[in-house]
This record gives C-alpha cells, structure tokens and sequence, in this order.
C-alpha cells in the first residue's frame, strides 16, 4: 500500500443549513488499503461522505483525495478526479433503463475512453444486469437496483469507490451475491471506502475502521488490532 | 366532406400552435420541477425580435432562424436570474410562479416601451394560398402543419437518442445522482429553458405570420398551453404533444358544430371531467421525467 492516504478528512465540519452533523471529523484512509466505517444510526456516516463527494459543502476543514485539495470543489469536479461515490438507498433514475444508467455512469470524460471495457467489467460483475438491460429501474428489485448502483459507479472509472450501505434491507442470499461482488472489485484493484451495519462483512472487506459517533470519529481500528466481533458490538453501543 | 376536411385541418394547425407551446412548458417541468409563467411571453418575444431582424432588412430564411437562437439566449438568462437563485428551496414550485410572472410583466411592459402598442404582422412563411378536399388554405398554415412534427420529432430523438439529451432526463428524476456521475445541473437546467424558449419563440414567429401581434399575445397561448400540460400529463413530453393535437381537433369540432363562443367552456368541462376520472392526465405515468 502506499505511503500517503488516499483520503484524508481534516477537522471537517459540516451538515445542513443551521443542523451540524459532522464536529470537527478527522480520518485517513487508504494507508492500509480498503475502510470500513460504521456506528449507529443517524450519526453521520452519510453526511461524512456526501461532504466527500461533494453533495454537501464542509462549513470547515479541508478534505484531500490522493493529496489533492478537492475541499468546496462541486461534485462534477470531485467525479472528474475519480472519487466516485454510491448513495444510500437506491432511488437512482427510476424512468431509466440499466443501459441508460451504464451509459450516464461514463459521462465524464474521463470515464468515456474506458466505457466498453467498463461496461464489460460490469456485465462480467452483474450477469442479472445484462439480461435486462433495457429494463426500467423502477421495475427492478431492490437487489438489482444496488448492482444497477454499483454498476453505474463502475462505469466512471473510479480511483476510488465509496459505498454507502450497500447491502442495506436486502435479503441473506442477494446480500452474499452483492458481498462477493465488493470483493471482487477490491481484489480488481478499485480501494472501498464502505459504510456497512454488517461488521462481519466490514471485518472480512477492511483492515481499517472508523466509528463514527455523534459525528466524529470516536474509536479508529487499525490492522494488526484484530478484534472479536462482541468487542466491536460493545465499542458500537458505548460501553 | 369539406365539413371533416375543414375540422381535420382546424385540428392539425392548432394542434400544431399547441404542440410546440406546450412541449417546452413540459420539458421545464421535467427538468426542473417548477412551471414557468414567462413562457407565454418569451413567445411574444421570438415573434418580435423576428420582426426587428425583418425591419433591420434581413431576409426571412436568416432573420427567423436567427431570433429563435436569440431567444435561447433569453431562456438561459430567464432561468438563471429568476430560478436558479431559488432551486433548493422547499416551496419552490410556488416561487417560481411568482417570479417567472413577474419577469414575464416587466418583459411585457418591456417590449410595450420599445416597440409600442401598435400591431404589427410578419411576414408568412410561405406567401399565397390553396385548396385541398375542397379547403381554402394558406401555405403558411400548411408550412406550420408540416415543420411543427419534423422539430417535436427532431426533439424527442434528441431527448432520447443522444448523450446529453439523456442527462437532460436524468437530470429529471434524481438531481444528486446526476452529479454523483458528473452531470452539470446548472447547465442542464439552462439548457432545458433554452429550449423550451426557443420553441416558444418559434411558435411567436408562426403565430405573427398569420395574425396580428401586439405585446400580450403570449397570454391565451400560454393558458392553451397549461391546459395542455395538465390534459396530457406532464410526466413526458409526448403526452402533452398528444394532447396538443387532441385539443387542437376539439376546438375546431367544437368550433364547427357549437360555436367559437362555447368552445373555451365545453373544453373546460371535458377537461374537468377527464381530471375527475385521471388526475394525472390522460397520457401520463404517475411520475416526474421525460420518457
Ligand atoms: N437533507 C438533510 N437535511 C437536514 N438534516 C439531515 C439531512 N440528511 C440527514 N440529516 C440529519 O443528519 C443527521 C445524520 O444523518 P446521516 O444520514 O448522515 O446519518 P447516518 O449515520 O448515515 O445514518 P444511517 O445509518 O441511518 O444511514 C441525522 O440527524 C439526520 O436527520
Ligand atoms: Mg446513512
């Protein structure tokens, strides 16, 4: 792994209109290759990276991709780097096809010299995704939804990938299908940085993780400090 | 014969008028989410400056063209001093009401300053007249009934056959995920009302070369205009254009068999009856995005 983080939030603060989320937020990740973030619910992991990505402003600090200074920049910019971030949810573009997805998912241009193999990349990830193609989002299962997600961020051609619960309310079998899908992209050579509620997964994916509580880093796990799960269970529910 | 030739034909040139105004009110809704009440009056103002480029001596072919790419101009900066300012804000919607109708009256008042009250006419399209199954015709009219498809065609492959007329109904339906694949939304919001003036400036210029004009002749198009929107559904832009056509065939049965004078009031009625049974409108899906 490389010397500097590929990632690094310094004392951001940030939130919406008046509410603060994030006080003051510090973290480095990449050092040791993929993060895993968690902590209970409504703290701020999805503020965290929508600040990342650029969907919200920091009122403070400074965010840094690959050394860069990418803090203020517009979310088109932040993509244009390669910082490619998945939501929450999977709302994405409900009147749309897969095929119209995969096709705006190449819409910068750094991602469109790389849209076939990408889209190769994809179809050899997502098989269910080429079979329906031209099939409308809305129509599609919460499960393919994700990979349609997923997918679409895999056709920006990412340096790297922020997942935000990317197995939120799926069911055990689709789940272990969309798991397998994460590592195979990070042994692809794509660093994560994932917002997860499942630690097992988080566990087997990073070598890092954050918890996020109250919207700061409240405890950092680093490799080597191999945990047991009840240890992180007591860590998530302040014990 | 003539009868059902005459209605057919009533149909198709006001449908056409319909079509063109309703389609760009439609693609704004889509896009944006807000309705824009300067719509009726940036089709004043296309029908105007294609008079000035006229009375500056410019031929047709080049002054015509010419303001319609004017007027995209206009949309643009419409949309970014009177709506961009405001997109984010929950009442939105309303707002936007308010200020497209209060840039719309100082345009009007505007162009009543600059050009006077006096009616004006533009040149036709096309000059002279014929008959066919038996109807007495101008060639504009045929002109208008003929161009109006090609562009409403040449738009929708542009909205779904083209990359950034994908962004443009992307745009439409998830405005964070747009930028999350590097869209500019600012500038596919201007895009979006720079079309939908364009059209509407089109439409002014089609409306000059047979009628008089004056500076509020935006005003009963864009009424014409919502009520299409709201028969057709505003969830893509063929519904509207369906019912442009629809409603353009109505008024000109209705015209033949009631009378010009309760025509508006049977249109209304049909309108009210179809809401009551659709209240999303005839043509549409239930939801926001061009399709
Ligand atoms: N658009 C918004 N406007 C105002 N407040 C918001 C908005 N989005 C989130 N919040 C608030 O910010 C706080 C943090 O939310 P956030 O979504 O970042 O938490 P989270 O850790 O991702 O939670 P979860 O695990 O449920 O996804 C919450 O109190 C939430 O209500
Ligand atoms: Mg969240």
């Amino acid at each position: 792994m490389s010397e500097n983080p590929i990632l690094s939030v310094e004392a951001v603060t940030s939130g919406y209109g008046r509410v603060t989320v994030l006080h003051d937020i510090t973290l480095e990740a990449g050092r040791f290759g993929n993060v895993g973030l968690f902590g209970p619910n409504g703290h701020g992991k999805t503020t965290l990276l929508r600040t990342i990505s650029g969907l919200v402003a920091p009122k403070s600090g400074r965010v840094a991709f690959d050394g860069k200074d990418i803090t203020g920049l517009s979310a088109r910019a932040i993509v244009a780097t390669g910082l490619i971030h998945v939501p929450q949810g999977n709302k994405l573009f409900p009147d749309l096809t897969i095929g119209d997805c995969m096709a705006l998912g190449a819409y910068s241009p750094r991602a469109r010299p790389h849209e076939a193999e990408n889209r190769e990349k994809v179809v050899k990830l997502f098989p269910k995704l080429a079979e329906r193609w031209r099939q409308r989002v809305r129509t599609l299962s919460g499960g393919e939804r994700q990979m349609v997600s997923i997918g679409t961020a895999l056709m920006s051609h990412p340096r790297l990938l922020i997942l935000d619960e990317p197995t939120l309310g799926l069911a055990p079998k689709i789940k272990d299908e969309l798991c397998a899908a994460v590592m195979d992209i990070s042994k692809g050579g794509v660093p994560l940085v994932v917002v997860e509620q499942d630690i097992e997964f988080l566990l087997e994916l990073s070598r890092q993780l954050f918890l996020v509580d109250h919207g700061a880093v409240k405890t950092e796990i680093r490799p080597g400090e191999s945990l047991e799960h009840s240890e992180i269970m007591a860590m998530y529910f302040g014990h | 014969m003539s009868v059902f030739s005459d209605i057919v034909f009533g149909g198709l040139f006001q449908g056409s008028l319909y079509a063109m105004m309703a389609v760009g009110l439609a693609l704004v809704w889509t896009t944006i989410g807000v309705f824009n009440f300067s719509h009726g009056v940036f089709m004043m103002l296309g029908a105007y400056f294609a008079w000035q480029l006229v009375a500056f001596g410019l031929p047709v072919v080049i002054a015509f063209p010419l303001a319609v790419i004017v007027m995209a101009g206009a949309g643009w900066i419409l949309q970014a001093s009177v709506v961009r300012p405001l997109i984010g804000r929950p009442n939105i919607v309303l707002v936007v009401v308010i200020t497209t109708l209060a840039a719309g009256s100082l345009i009007e008042n505007g162009a009543l300053t600059v050009w006077g009250p006096r009616s004006k006419q533009l040149p036709s399209l096309i000059e002279g007249n014929t008959t066919i199954a038996g109807v007495g015709v101008s060639l504009h009219q045929i002109a208008i009934i003929v161009i109006t498809p090609l562009i409403l065609a040449a738009l929708w492959s542009f909205l779904n056959r083209t990359r950034l007329g994908l962004a443009l109904r992307a745009v439409a339906q998830n405005e964070d995920a747009s930028q999350l694949v590097g869209l500019n939304v600012t500038a596919l919001y201007g895009l979006a009302f720079a079309i939908a003036a364009s059209l509407a400036g089109l439409a002014g210029i089609f409306m000059g070369g047979y009628r008089f004009m004056n500076p509020s002749m935006g005003a009963d198009p864009l009424l014409k205009a919502l009520i299409v929107v709201v028969f057709g559904g505003i969830s893509s832009i063929s519904g509207p254009i369906f019912a442009a056509y629809l409603i353009g065939f109505f008024e000109a049965a209705s015209n033949y068999y009631f009378g010009l004078y309760w025509t508006p009031a049977l249109l209304f009625l049909v309108l009210i009856g179809t809401l009551m049974v659709r209240p999303e409108g005839i043509f549409a899906g239930r939801s926001r995005g061009l399709a």
